[in-house]
């Protein structure tokens, strides 16, 4: 089963240094001194215009399409969507953890960690803007194996987007996504404002 | 350069990550006829324990404990070759079988590990990502492991370190080798609870409880 499904491609990914600094295991107060790793952030950034291929699908569906879920109760509709940066990061990671670039290898994998969430952060407002379209409120974005969505409940996401349109498939176990670099969530637009529900644009 | 100049050149190239010069070193050593096994305890050895201390004290970040096992490895593969056409064995404090279980591909964190612990004088056998369970136990069983490092990092897949240990229980092997745990999902709970022997929540503290492991 595969709703009418949207792809967005146009993203521009700009990446915080401070946060890459963090990721890879630096303290706040640590940040000054690290002028050689640095160096080599900048050197793994330069490679990412050719590694990462950020591309996200969502669809609109509702209620009534879901599976019934108690997380979907009293929205008048849900997107559901997959982000994915592609395989080509990963498998440049595996290349330097080969060649004993370890350092590199974990630099590269943080820079791929906040690109794809990056376009998740991108996505989850083009989408929200289409709730807002509707006169609807959009709720906070979700993820399968946060609060009282079960990590299986991926499979529904699954099941209602055509994910190989983006080259991202499911492994049906463990419910782990092909490439890793890749974020599935929902977001639950409502009539009424509620808790979970954002502040309108002006 | 006398041999007691190269131990402290290898221990500072190690130290400060110089992984070119550890490796500069470790050819010279070669070279120069020297006795690797002597290098490697005096030079390389020291230096991992200094960069494990400035760790310990919050000086050195997990970036530079992987500048420093990348030098101890170039070193190292420098040195293995040699000793290997002497027939001379390398010293290791235990051989350890690590893998990330099945269904999981997940293996960034594990080779990280792997390379502190093989930096930190260990004998790694990396069986790599998605491993079947009982490859765990055939390959220690077959290598005489000491330990088996179970890496998930997912809850789905986390439930394979508590299988994995309940096939050592079915084998009679449970007790044979210290199982240690790990991953984002793992705690020291989750530890307790399946049964497990030690559970680290990064690369040091993993080469530090197996450390502690050996020494019980």
């Amino acid at each position: 089963m595969s709703a009418v499904s949207e792809k967005i491609k146009n993203f521009k990914i700009e990446l915080d240094e401070r946060r890459i600094l963090r990721l890879i295991g630096y303290k706040k107060k640590s940040y000054e001194r690290t002028d050689s790793v640095k160096s080599l952030i900048a050197e793994e950034k330069k490679k990412l215009d050719d590694l990462l291929q950020p591309i996200s699908i969502f669809t609109i569906i509702a209620y009534d399409e879901t599976n019934n879920h108690p997380i979907f109760m009293n929205a008048t509709k849900i997107a559901l969507c997959i982000c994915t940066i592609g395989p080509k990061l990963e498998e440049e990671v595996k290349e330097l953890m080969k060649k004993n670039e370890m350092l590199r290898a974990l630099i590269l994998d943080a820079l791929g960690s906040e690109a794809v969430e990056e376009v998740a952060i991108q996505s989850d407002e083009f989408i929200a803007e289409k709730a807002r379209e509707m006169n609807l409120w959009p709720s906070k974005r979700f993820s399968p194996g946060y609060k009282r969505w079960d990590i299986k409940e991926q499979r529904f996401v699954f099941q209602i987007l055509p994910s190989h349109e983006i080259g991202v498939s499911l492994l049906k176990e463990s419910c782990m996504m092909i490439p890793r670099k890749s974020i599935s969530f929902r977001i639950n637009f409502y009539k009424v404002q509620k808790f979970s529900t954002r502040k309108q644009k002006n | 350069m006398d041999k007691e100049e190269l131990f402290d050149k290898m221990e500072k190239a190690i130290i400060e990550g110089d992984k070119e010069e550890a490796e500069s070193l470790a050819k010279e050593a070669v070279k120069e006829n020297l006795d690797l096994n002597e290098v490697i305890e005096k030079g390389c050895v020291p230096g991992i324990q200094k960069v494990g201390d400035l760790w310990e004290k919050g000086e050195y970040f997990l970036p530079e404990l992987i500048t420093s096992a990348e030098c101890m490895k170039a070193a190292m593969e420098v040195f293995k070759p040699e000793l290997k056409k002497a027939n001379i064995e390398t010293r290791s404090y235990g051989k350890i079988v690590i893998g990330t279980v099945e269904g999981d591909i997940h293996d960034i964190g594990k080779n990280l590990v792997a390379s502190m612990l093989s930096a930190n004088g260990f004998e790694v056998i990396d069986l790599g990502a998605d491993v079947k369970l009982e490859k765990f136990i055939e390959k220690s069983e077959a290598e005489n492991a000491d330990f088996i490092c179970l890496s998930a990092l997912l809850t789905t897949t986390m439930l394979g370190q508590k299988k994995a240990i309940e096939m050592l229980k079915e084998k009679n092997l449970f007790g044979r080798f210290k199982v240690l745990v790990g991953g984002a999902p793992v705690n020291q709970k989750w530890a307790n609870d399946i049964g497990a022997d030690g559970y680290a929540e990064n690369a040091m503290i993993a080469v530090k409880a197996v450390k502690k492991l050996i020494e019980e």
